[in-house]
């Protein structure tokens, strides 16, 4: 189960892919709680993080997902979701 | 201060990415020396298209000038976009951050759009389905593209608008421009970049009856001669910084060139004859916005389709609305070094007119010789001459026709 745990080594990862936006990991951890505008990150390229890992996980993912505001609110959210359905 | 008399529009900044330069001094050296740069298509995946020869931008990389998150969500034609808008506005003196994001506008035209990306998450789409398609395919293909990217990136907040009007939508840009200009914005970065050489986009273009098929880089397109066999596409782009004249001296900034004039028509696709009357109406307006005579004209930058009837139609056109002085005023077409970059392509010719002015110099029209038309047209080599007001034609495959009246600019800020 604690395989499906999206960690923020592989958020930045996913922003650097699919919104082109370079987020060293340590500084997506500690600022967790700012919105994802500040890292420059908009509404397109949250939308193309959460296909990429329902593609990678193969289960749909909450429709409230990319409305998350905050990495920590996303990280939460999908977690919690991929782990009930683990 | 700007009261007293109508404002007018000067071109303070020019940003070129083209196939024969990708810096301003480049395409002009390229332009005026009559370099050719045609030559068979080497992007991957079009070896087995019967279109063979263009004019593509090679060694342009975008990576170098471009953040990647817009390279990610946008497509090649965005890509020469957004580069020509920086160098445009470095060269106007405006880059980095605006002082004034309110006062800059934004207004690209636009013929092919994203083709490439489009052509990339549609192969996901069938490829390996819908969920594989990315979420910027919703904005990447599509012709505004490039006027939001630029105006995003650049933080540049006035009004923005985007031309879709064919091929001659570039002098139509640069018109729209102006306008907002004398309507009181005080700066708008305005041109045009396409990339049709993608596949999906190249298989678009195999129906135009226009296109020359023929896969001798030197022969391809050779307009107003009897061996014109249609015309050559071509990628890349150039966008201008068109700015309020009594703004541009005030911030101390050379005066270029002033737009003066522009008229459009539409006559219906390749209807070539019918094109005469367009282009001769459109000229004759051109003239009238400028209040300039046809003598006045010392240069015009032909559009050159390269189709014999599109050519003729163009030449009658000329001595229509010019009279007598359309058979001796000099006749250029660059862009059969570089081919024809759709909506780009007048405003790379506004460009080289720009530039003809500055240098006293009329460039040549490569690959021509042997003119078969009641024209003055210059070829082999450039042609040394005072240059005040240039006049620049263009026409669309879909009918559109435009023209539009440059002045030089009076030097007194250089």
């Amino acid at each position: 189960m604690i395989t499906t745990e999206v960690t923020f080594d592989e958020l930045s990862a996913l922003m650097k892919q699919a919104a082109g936006i370079t987020v060293d990991p340590k500084e997506l951890r500690e600022s967790a709680g700012s919105p994802f505008d500040v890292f420059g990150l908009d509404s397109l390229g949250l939308l193309g993080i959460v296909g990429e890992l329902e593609n990678r996980y193969g289960q749909s993912l909450p429709p409230d997902s990319e409305r998350c505001r905050t990495p920590r609110e996303f990280l939460n959210l999908i977690n919690s979701t991929l782990t009930a359905g683990a | 201060m700007s009261n007293r008399h109508p404002r007018r529009a000067a071109v303070t900044g020019i940003g070129v990415i083209a196939p024969n330069g990708l810096r301003t001094d480049a395409y002009w050296k390229s332009v005026n020396e009559g370099l050719t740069v045609l030559d068979l298509i080497g992007r991957e995946g079009c070896g087995q298209l019967p279109l063979r020869v263009a004019g593509e931008v090679r060694a342009f990389d975008p990576s170098g000038l471009i953040e990647d998150r817009f390279l990610v969500q946008t497509d090649r034609f965005s890509h020469f976009a957004m580069a020509a808008a920086a160098l445009a506005l470095d060269d106007a003196g405006l880059g980095g951050d605006p002082a004034e994001p309110f006062s800059i506008g934004v207004v690209t035209a636009a013929g092919s759009g994203g083709g490439e990306f489009g052509q990339r998450e549609l192969q996901k789409l069938w490829g390996k389905g819908s969920k594989y398609v990315g979420p910027y395919q919703s904005i990447a293909w599509f012709y505004a593209a490039s006027t939001g990217q630029i105006s995003i990136r650049g933080g540049l907040k006035g009004p923005c608008g985007v031309v879709a009007s064919d091929e001659a939508g570039g002098l139509d840009s640069l018109a729209h421009a102006a306008r907002a200009v004398h309507r009181g914005t005080d700066v708008m970065v305005v041109g045009a970049a396409e990339a049709p050489l993608a596949p999906y986009s190249m298989v678009c273009q195999l129906g135009y009856p226009e296109l020359s098929t023929l896969d001798d880089p030197d022969r391809a397109y050779r307009p107003f001669t009897e061996k014109a066999c249609g015309f050559v596409p071509a990628e890349g782009g150039a966008l201008l910084v068109v700015e309020d004249e009594d703004r541009a001296r005030e911030r101390g900034v050379p005066v270029r060139a002033v737009v003066a004039g522009h008229a459009a028509t539409f006559t219906g696709a390749s209807r070539w004859a019918e094109s005469r009357e367009g282009l001769a109406r459109a000229i004759s307006g051109a003239l009238d916005e400028a209040g300039c005579a046809p003598e006045e004209i010392d240069v015009v930058f032909a559009d050159a389709l390269g189709v014999p009837e599109a050519d003729r139609a163009e030449a009658l056109a000329l001595a229509d609305a010019l009279g007598a002085h359309g058979t001796r005023v000099p006749v250029t077409a660059p862009k059969t070094g570089i081919g024809r970059a759709y909506c780009a392509a007048p405003v790379l010719d506004t460009v080289a007119a720009v530039l003809a002015m500055e240098h006293g110099s009329v460039p040549p029209t490569p690959n021509v010789f042997d003119v078969c038309h009641d024209l003055d047209l210059v070829t082999a080599h450039a042609r040394p001459a005072e240059l005040r007001t240039a006049l620049v034609l263009s026409r669309g495959l879909m009918g559109s026709n435009a023209a539009l009246v440059v002045r030089r600019g009076d030097d007194s800020a250089r």
